[in-house]
């Protein structure tokens, strides 16, 4: 499973036992990327990030970023916060209601050496803040505070970002306002994310890499692709949707189609403002992926991929059955019932055809 | 050596002022507020030697001078908390004496009819409401209960009597006509342009209000304090304390 | 006559202002003590520090003076280090003043202190400010209005207090009395118009106080 011994940013042993729950977690994440610490509220998600962070000093942990030890109970070892090269990005912003939000964005920057030289401009540019630089916090809307949030943590010239579901606290229209901001962000950014969410839409469009925590243990840890593909995660997270990453290789602006290709092959999806050439993350569900023997010709699926069946798990009391598909190298999950890979007597190695609506593609 | 010469040069220059003027601290019964204030500096013209003031209440002065307040003389306004610090040593033997006499009047309402003529008017229907003392803390209260007592009136005016926390609300409360009648000493009579004194408690009626005076035992200048008391019982004092309305002790 | 208001009311002022500057530094610690930090014995400091708003004041007095007078433990530790006396003089009047206003100083800090949002400290130390940077630079601005109210209650306190400062100072004439003794001593002595005189004085003063503070906090709205 770690593949990334040698590029790890973040080792961390972390145990802490509080009122009852129990924190435990052995982690060796990747020095690039985005990683996705993803769970339900109160799976330790966020004592998780304190942690890293030193907000909470939580004895018997073992914390190393980039070689650097900051906390080694065992050594009786513990950089101070203000001595750990992070940006904090948290759920309410917590941008300091005296200061305007220029002073916001300086606050850290005279504070601490920055880890690595920091562009500014580009960055107040990039996340859309020039023209707040004047304004106070709290006539600032929850998506324009939460940039400059951002903003602030990262002109710091942190060494590892650390976000603690900034979006949560937005509204769905601020949501889709911030969204494109971080994905802009996820692709320029140099240092290593720390994302924790609760929430699969976010994970999905930003995520590389992903850890699955529940009761304070992980349950799945890995790339995003094909840790959200596995066959044996509980229940509760089955049906967060997988990922596929691929270009667009055409446009039909008629139809306003495009059909994007990845390793395993092209889909076609609708989608009216994107590039030839450009990237691009879809998310599929895999109850909307159905399965055929042969590639059947009339049909209003536009989707037809060949795959083979890499494994089977039952689910929802032996009523379902996850089919894992292998299409092209890419993992992909359907989601069907028994009876009917009874009658199509499916087992692990058949070739099928994966059947996908272009309208269950989602973007 | 420089240094060392002005410190003794300093420490003589204090010697000479303490010798020359002394200043003693002299905590008095709130009553002679007025009447000290004319003879304080009237003395130190006379002597050179100044004298600062405490004035309170003589229960509080006591209980001050026994937590160690930095007093030199005491002038109390009853034998009561004299004899407590005599008691207790804390008073210098041989140097109290009693400076003082008052008594107590029977006041009215200056605008009221006179209905009420004396003390045997009071179980009348005169009067309504008799504001005192309370009896069992105010030195006045307790001095008008004894008396009424004597007089064999205090059984009919007990069910009419207001008792209240010190003399000031007394003649206020016959000043603003919420009690009919009231029993002050005829210093605070005096003070009030509200009130007329109706009646008299002759001193050799056995009423006792007497105003003791003595140097504090831990005074560091027992001879000046001893001075000033002798300065009070003299007729330039005398006349002063006079004109406050207080008697000579017999 | 004049001269002596005049003279009584700028003392008022001074010790009061004297007062309530000496227990600013203390008071804003302990509020933040107690708001922020678990320690043994808070409750007890805490009980001990509200006990002036509790007991009467001349109670209080009485404890000062048996503490601080010369054969209290305090007193004789003063004058032996320092040549200090401090009952009877106008220091015991800026001692009574200070006690009796410190629990409203130091209850005003504490709820400013636990009004403010932890996060926002939290932020400030990730990005890399040290504990007392973050005092100083986040949790004191962020406070300054009800640390700000509360200085004006302690000075309000202050300029009418009473109770204990008649019992550890005593009312010198010229020295000891403040604008709230002057006015129980007139009252005493019949002299009402010159208590009323006093008494414009301190319903002036109070009404400047509170206008002022009102004027700073409209200045800096938090």
């Amino acid at each position: 499973m770690s593949t990334m011994p040698d590029t790890a940013l973040l080792r961390t042993r972390l145990l802490r036992r509080h009122s009852g729950f129990t924190l435990d977690v052995d982690l060796v994440l990747p020095g690039r990327g985005v990683t996705a610490l993803f769970g339900h509220s109160g799976s330790g998600k966020t004592t998780c990030l304190r942690i890293i962070a030193g907000l909470e000093r939580a004895p018997g942990c073992h914390i190393e970023v980039n070689g650097e030890v900051w906390q080694d109970d065992a050594r009786g070892l513990f950089v101070p916060m203000h001595r750990r090269a992070i940006g904090y990005v948290f759920q309410d912003a917590a941008l300091f209601p005296h200061l305007n939000v220029a002073q916001n964005l300086a606050y850290g920057k005279t504070r601490r050496p920055a880890a690595r030289p920091v562009d500014d401009r580009a960055l107040i540019t990039l996340l859309g803040i020039d023209h707040l630089l004047n304004r106070q916090p709290a006539s600032l809307s929850g998506g324009e505070r939460q940039r400059v949030a951002i903003a602030r943590a990262l002109l710091a010239g942190p060494r590892l970002l650390l976000m603690d579901e900034p979006l949560a606290a937005l509204d769905l229209a601020r949501k889709r306002e911030i969204l494109p901001y971080l994905e802009r962000l996820h692709t320029t950014l140099e240092i290593p994310v720390l994302y924790v969410s609760h929430s699969p839409d976010e994970v999905v469009r930003l995520a590389d890499h992903l850890v699955i925590l529940d009761g304070g243990r992980v349950v799945a840890e890995g790339p995003l692709t094909t840790t959200l593909t596995r066959l044996d995660l509980p229940t509760t997270f089955a049906d967060v949707g997988m990922v596929i990453e691929g270009v667009v290789a055409a446009c039909d602006a008629d139809y306003r189609m495009i059909t994007l290709d990845f390793p395993g092959g092209s889909l076609r999806l609708v989608h009216d403002a994107l590039r030839v050439g450009s990237k691009l993350r879809v998310q599929i569900k895999s109850r909307d992926v159905s399965l055929s023997l042969h590639a059947a010709g009339d049909t209003s699926i536009l989707n037809v991929l060949p795959a083979i069946i890499t494994g089977e798990t039952m689910q929802g009391d032996g009523g379902h059955v996850l089919v894992g598909l292998d299409i092209g190298g890419v993992p992909l999950n359907a989601r069907i019932t028994r009876m009917s890979r009874d009658q199509l007597g499916l087992k692990i190695g058949h070739r099928v055809h994966a059947q996908i609506k272009a309208v269950s593609v989602l973007t | 050596m420089k240094p060392r010469l002005f410190l003794s040069l300093l420490a003589g220059l204090c010697l000479a002022l303490t010798a020359s003027a002394a200043e003693i601290t002299v905590f008095a019964a709130a009553s002679l507020t007025n009447a000290l204030a004319e003879i304080g500096p009237a003395y130190t013209a006379a002597t050179g030697d100044t004298v600062r003031f405490n004035f309170g209440s003589s229960g509080a002065l006591a209980r001050q001078i026994k937590e160690g307040a930095p007093a030199d003389a005491f002038l109390s306004a009853d034998q009561l908390r004299a004899d407590q610090l005599e008691k207790a040593g804390l008073l210098l033997p041989g140097t109290r004496r009693t400076l003082l006499a008052n008594t107590l009047v029977l006041i009215v309402n200056k605008d009221a009819p006179a209905a009420v003529k004396g003390f045997a008017d009071l179980p009348g229907k005169a009067v309504r409401r008799l504001a005192i003392g309370e009896p069992k803390t105010v030195p006045a209260g307790t001095y008008a209960k004894k008396w009424l007592q004597s007089q064999k009136l205090w059984s009919g005016v007990i069910d009419k009597c207001v008792p209240l926390d010190n003399v000031r609300s007394v003649l206020a409360a016959v000043e603003t006509g919420n009690a009919d009648a009231g029993l002050v000493y005829k210093t605070d009579a005096l003070i009030s342009k509200h009130v007329t004194v109706v009646a008299e408690v002759p001193l050799s009626d056995g009423l006792d209000i007497t105003y003791p005076a003595a140097v504090v035992k831990d005074s560091r200048q027992p001879e000046a304090a001893k001075a000033f008391l002798d300065y009070l019982s003299g007729p330039k004092s005398r006349e002063t304390f006079a004109r406050y309305g207080f008697l000579s002790p017999n | 006559m004049p001269d002596n208001i005049v003279q009584i009311m700028f003392f008022t002022l001074w010790v009061a202002a004297l007062g309530t500057a000496c227990i600013l530094p203390p008071g804003i610690l302990l509020g933040w003590l107690l708001a922020r930090k678990r320690w043994p014995g808070k409750t007890v400091v805490e009980t001990i520090v509200a006990l002036p708003l509790v007991i009467p004041p001349v109670a209080t007095g009485l404890i000062l003076l048996k503490l601080f007078g010369r054969r209290g433990p305090l007193g004789r530790l003063c004058e032996q280090l320092f040549g200090l006396e401090i009952v009877f003089t106008w220091k015991a009047v800026v001692l009574a003043t200070a006690v009796m206003s410190f629990p409203l100083l130091v209850r005003a800090a504490r709820v400013a202190f636990e009004e403010i949002d932890r996060r926002l400290e939290d932020a400030a130390g990730t990005l890399g400010a040290r504990p007392l940077d973050v005092f100083f630079s986040i949790t004191l601005p962020l406070a300054r209005r009800g640390l700000l109210a509360g200085t004006v209650l302690a000075f309000a306190r202050a300029l009418g207090e009473f109770g204990a400062t008649v019992m550890i100072a005593g009312m010198i004439p010229g020295e000891t009395i403040t604008l709230s003794l002057g006015i129980y001593q007139h009252v005493q002595l019949g002299e009402d118009s010159a208590a009323l005189g006093l008494l414009g004085i301190s319903v002036a003063l109070a009404f400047a106080a509170v206008w002022g503070s009102e004027r700073l906090l409209r200045k800096h709205p938090a």
